[in-house]
C-alpha cells in the first residue's frame, strides 16, 4: 500500500491507484473533465496537472500511478497558471450560451470555470461554428459547439455499452463527436452519455427544456424497473418527477443505469395515478377517500372473510416492499386465508450482461421470501380458474405499479374482476378500470415507490432500503397502512414538524444567492 | 424633535376658524385661476403625468428584427423574481440556431412588485420595464399578461426591437 503526501497531507492508497484517485479519496479539489472513475483513462483534457517532487515537470494526475513516498501538490502558482490557461483553451470554441443550455446549473465547465477560470479571455479570433441540435438517436441530442472533446461518451460506448456508435471525427479545431452513417446511438444505455457529459453537449430528449435544474430537488431511492434494483436519484418539484439519474453503488449498478429505468418516473406522476378510492357496488362509481374506503371494507368484508376464509384469495405482484408483504401476510394469517397467488407477466431469467434483467419486478425475491413462511404461491392463472369455477368469491389484488411491463394487464384485470367481491390495490389508473365485471368493486390508491420507505430485495438477494422521496398523491396509502385500516385499527401520524431534509439540494428559494 | 403648533385660543370659536379656512381656500383658488400652469394637481385621467424614461412600469418583451420573440426561455428572470410572478414554458425551436424559445410567458402583474430584477437578470435584453403604469382590468384574467400582451400590445406598434439580435451575433462570431 503506497503512501503519498497530497497538498501537505499524508494518505495511503490502493496499489496501482492514480494520483487523481488519491485526490478524490481525500476530497481535495482537482480540475478535470475527461477522467471518469467508471471509464478508462484518456488524458486528453490536460487539466488535472500536479507537481510531483523530483519529476521533470508537471504531470497529469489521472494517468500517473502513485508511488511510495511521492510528494504531490496542485497548489503551486505554476500549476494554478497551467489550469487557468487550460480552461481558457477549452473555452476558445465554446459558445458560452449558458442561458439557453440545459446543463447550466450542473455543468462541469461552469463549476470549474468559477473555481479555476481565467476570467478575462485573451482570444480575439472568431469561434469555430459547428453543428447545433444534432439528432444522435432516439434519446440523445448533440450540440457540437458546446462539446469540449473530453471523449467520455465515446469511451462509454466503447467500454461499457460495447456498442461503438460514437466517434470523434475530423482534426484540430474542427473535431466533432458524431455517429457513423446509418448507425444512430440507439443502445439501451444511451442516456448515460448525457449524465457523464461534463458540458451541455449531449442532452436527453426526454428532459430537454422541461425544467431548469435548479428548480429541481433530488433524493436517493431504488429503481423499480427490474430486479437489478439500481440505486437512483429522483429529481422532482411540486409538479411531480422529471428525471432519474443513477447513483454509484459498486455492488449493484456501478455508475450506470439503463434507459428503460429512466422512464420509471413517468407512471409516478399525477396524471397516471389513481387519486381517490372508488367503489362500484351496483352500477355506478362513487369516489371516496382511501382511509374511508378501507374502513368501509373493514365493516363490510372483514367479518365475512373471517367466517369463510377458504373463499378468499390474494393476488400479489413483486412491486411492493418487504414491509408491505409482511403486513399483508400477517393480515391473511389473522383472517385464516390460505390462498395466495403470484402474478408476474415478466417471469424470465434474461440478463443482458450489464444491468437489464428479464424480471421487471423489483422485489420478486422479497415476495418469495415473505411467502416462504406463509405457504406456496400459486400462479395467477389458478386464481382466474378458481374465480371462473366459483370457488373464489373475494379477491384482493396488489396490482403492479409499473404497468407498462405487464403485457396481460387488461386481460388479467378483466378475469380477476369476475369475483363477487373485488378489491384492487393499485397506484395507477388505466382505461380498463371503466368496465368491471364484479358486483362489488373497490379500488384503493396505493403509494408509489418514491412516496414510501421500505426495502426491495434484488435478484441476488441483496436487501436495499430506501427512504421516502416526495409526495405525489397525498390521499394514497401504503399497503401496510391499508392493512392496518382493514383490520379496523387506526393509523398513527406524527404531526410534529420534521427538519427539512429533502430540501438539501438545489432548491431555488433556499439557494437563490448561490446560483 | 418637532413641535406641534397648538391652535390659538380664537380657533375654539366657530366663526374665526371657518373664516380662516375659507380664506385659505379662496386665496388658492384665485392663484390657480390666474396661473393654472403652476397648479400642483392635474385632471386625471384627461391629463396624465409624464414620468422619466427610466420609470419601471409594465413589462415589455422585446422582439428580433423578424418580429419573433427575443426571449430564449432561460428562466433567469423567473429565477430572480422575488415575487415569483413569472412563469415560462420552454420549447424546442425549429431553427437550430435559436434552439429554445418560450411557448408561454406569463406575468402575474398583481403579484409583481416592479423591482426590475427580471430586466437586470436577462442576458439578452428580452424583457424591459416600460413607461406604462396604468393597468386597469375588469377580471382577474386581465392581470395575467401573456406573450400577446407583453410583446405585441397595440401601443407597442408591432413590438419593441431588442438591442441584441441572434443573426448579428452569429455573424460577428460571438
Amino acid at each position: 500500500m503506497p503512501k503519498c503526501t497530497i497538498n501537505g497531507k499524508e494518505v495511503e492508497v490502493k496499489e496501482g491507484a492514480t494520483i487523481i484517485e488519491a485526490f478524490k479519496t481525500m476530497s481535495e479539489d482537482i480540475a478535470h473533465y475527461c477522467w471518469h472513475p467508471g471509464l478508462s483513462i484518456a488524458g486528453v483534457c490536460r487539466l488535472c496537472m500536479v507537481d510531483v517532487e523530483g519529476a521533470r515537470g508537471p504531470q497529469i494526475a489521472c494517468n500517473t500511478v502513485v508511488k511510495d513516498g511521492m510528494v504531490i501538490t496542485n497548489q503551486s502558482e505554476q500549476i494554478k497558471d497551467i489550469v487557468r490557461w487550460g480552461m481558457d483553451f477549452h473555452l476558445i470554441n465554446h459558445p458560452l450560451d449558458c442561458p439557453i443550455c440545459d446543463q447550466a446549473g450542473e455543468c462541469g465547465l461552469q463549476e470549474q470555470y468559477m473555481k479555476f477560470g481565467q476570467y478575462d479571455p485573451e482570444m480575439n479570433q472568431q469561434k469555430v461554428k459547428k453543428r447545433k441540435v444534432v439528432d444522435l438517436g432516439e434519446r440523445v441530442v448533440l450540440d457540437s459547439e458546446r462539446c469540449i472533446l473530453c471523449s467520455r461518451c465515446v469511451r462509454f460506448t466503447d467500454e461499457v455499452s460495447k456498442t461503438n456508435e460514437l466517434g470523434i471525427f475530423n482534426r484540430g479545431d474542427r473535431s466533432e463527436v458524431g455517429t457513423f452513417k446509418d448507425k444512430p446511438l440507439n443502445n439501451k444505455y444511451s442516456i448515460n452519455t448525457v449524465d457523464i457529459c461534463p458540458v451541455g453537449a449531449l442532452t436527453s430528449k426526454d428532459f430537454r427544456f422541461r425544467q431548469r435544474v435548479w428548480y429541481l430537488k433530488n433524493d436517493d431511492t431504488v429503481c423499480n424497473g427490474c430486479s437489478t434494483g439500481c440505486n437512483v436519484k429522483a429529481y422532482f418539484n411540486e409538479e411531480g418527477l422529471f428525471r432519474v439519474k443513477p447513483v454509484y453503488n459498486e455492488e449493484v449498478n456501478g455508475h450506470w443505469m439503463c434507459d428503460d429505468g429512466r422512464d420509471i418516473y413517468k407512471y409516478v406522476n399525477k396524471e397516471h395515478r389513481l387519486l381517490k378510492a372508488k367503489n362500484n357496488s351496483g352500477s355506478q362509481w362513487s369516489e371516496l377517500t382511501a382511509g374511508k374506503a378501507m374502513q368501509e371494507l373493514h365493516n363490510s368484508l372483514f367479518a365475512e372473510i373471517k367466517a369463510a376464509p377458504e373463499k378468499t384469495g390474494v393476488v400479489l405482484t413483486g412491486q411492493y416492499t418487504n414491509e408491505e408483504y409482511q403486513a399483508v401476510f400477517a393480515t391473511l394469517k389473522e383472517l385464516g386465508v390460505t390462498q395466495a397467488f403470484h402474478w408476474n407477466d415478466t417471469d424470465s431469467d434474461d440478463f443482458d450482461g450489464l444491468l437489464i434483467r428479464g424480471d421487471k419486478n423489483p422485489n420478486t425475491k422479497g415476495l418469495q421470501n415473505a411467502a416462504s413462511a406463509f405457504g406456496a404461491l400459486k400462479s395467477v392463472a389458478d386464481a382466474e380458474a378458481a374465480i371462473a369455477s366459483g370457488s373464489l368469491e373475494t379477491v384482493m389484488v396488489l396490482a403492479p405499479e409499473n404497468i407498462a411491463v405487464y403485457s396481460n394487464y387488461d386481460k388479467t384485470f378483466a378475469a380477476l374482476s369476475k369475483a363477487k367481491n373485488f378489491v384492487w390495490f393499485g397506484a395507477n389508473k388505466t382505461e380498463c378500470f371503466e368496465t368491471t365485471n364484479s358486483s362489488n368493486t373497490w379500488m384503493i390508491p396505493i403509494k408509489s415507490f418514491v412516496e414510501k420507505s421500505g426495502t426491495f430485495t434484488n435478484h441476488a438477494g441483496l436487501d436495499q432500503t430506501f427512504n421516502y422521496v416526495t409526495t405525489v398523491v397525498a390521499g394514497a396509502l401504503t399497503m401496510s397502512e391499508a392493512m392496518t385500516l382493514f383490520k379496523g385499527e387506526t393509523l398513527e401520524f406524527d404531526l410534529r414538524a420534521k427538519p427539512m431534509t429533502s430540501m438539501k439540494n438545489n432548491h431555488f428559494t433556499l439557494n437563490r444567492g448561490e446560483l | 424633535m418637532s413641535k406641534v403648533p397648538q391652535p390659538s385660543e380664537l380657533s375654539n370659536w366657530y366663526l374665526p376658524g371657518i373664516l380662516k379656512g375659507l380664506g385659505y381656500t379662496f386665496t388658492n383658488m384665485v392663484k390657480n385661476i390666474l396661473n393654472p400652469k403652476k397648479m400642483s394637481t392635474l385632471n386625471y385621467p384627461e391629463e396624465k403625468y409624464k414620468y422619466s424614461a427610466r420609470f419601471k412600469g409594465n413589462h415589455i418583451l422585446t422582439v428580433k428584427k423578424d418580429g419573433s420573440l427575443r426571449c430564449t426561455a432561460c428562466m433567469l428572470c423567473a429565477t430572480n423574481c422575488p415575487a415569483q410572478c413569472i412563469s415560462i414554458t420552454a420549447s424546442e425551436h425549429e431553427d437550430p440556431t435559436v434552439e429554445k424559445y418560450p411557448i408561454n410567458y406569463e406575468i402575474d402583474i398583481l403579484r409583481c412588485v416592479f423591482c426590475g430584477f427580471c430586466e437586470e437578470a436577462c442576458p439578452v435584453d428580452a424583457i424591459r420595464m416600460g413607461p406604462e403604469w396604468q393597468t386597469p382590468g375588469l377580471a382577474g384574467a386581465d392581470f395575467h399578461y401573456d406573450i400577446k400582451k407583453l410583446a405585441y400590445r397595440a401601443n407597442l406598434k408591432g413590438g419593441i426591437q431588442s438591442s441584441v439580435d441572434d443573426k448579428e451575433r452569429h455573424e460577428a462570431g460571438i
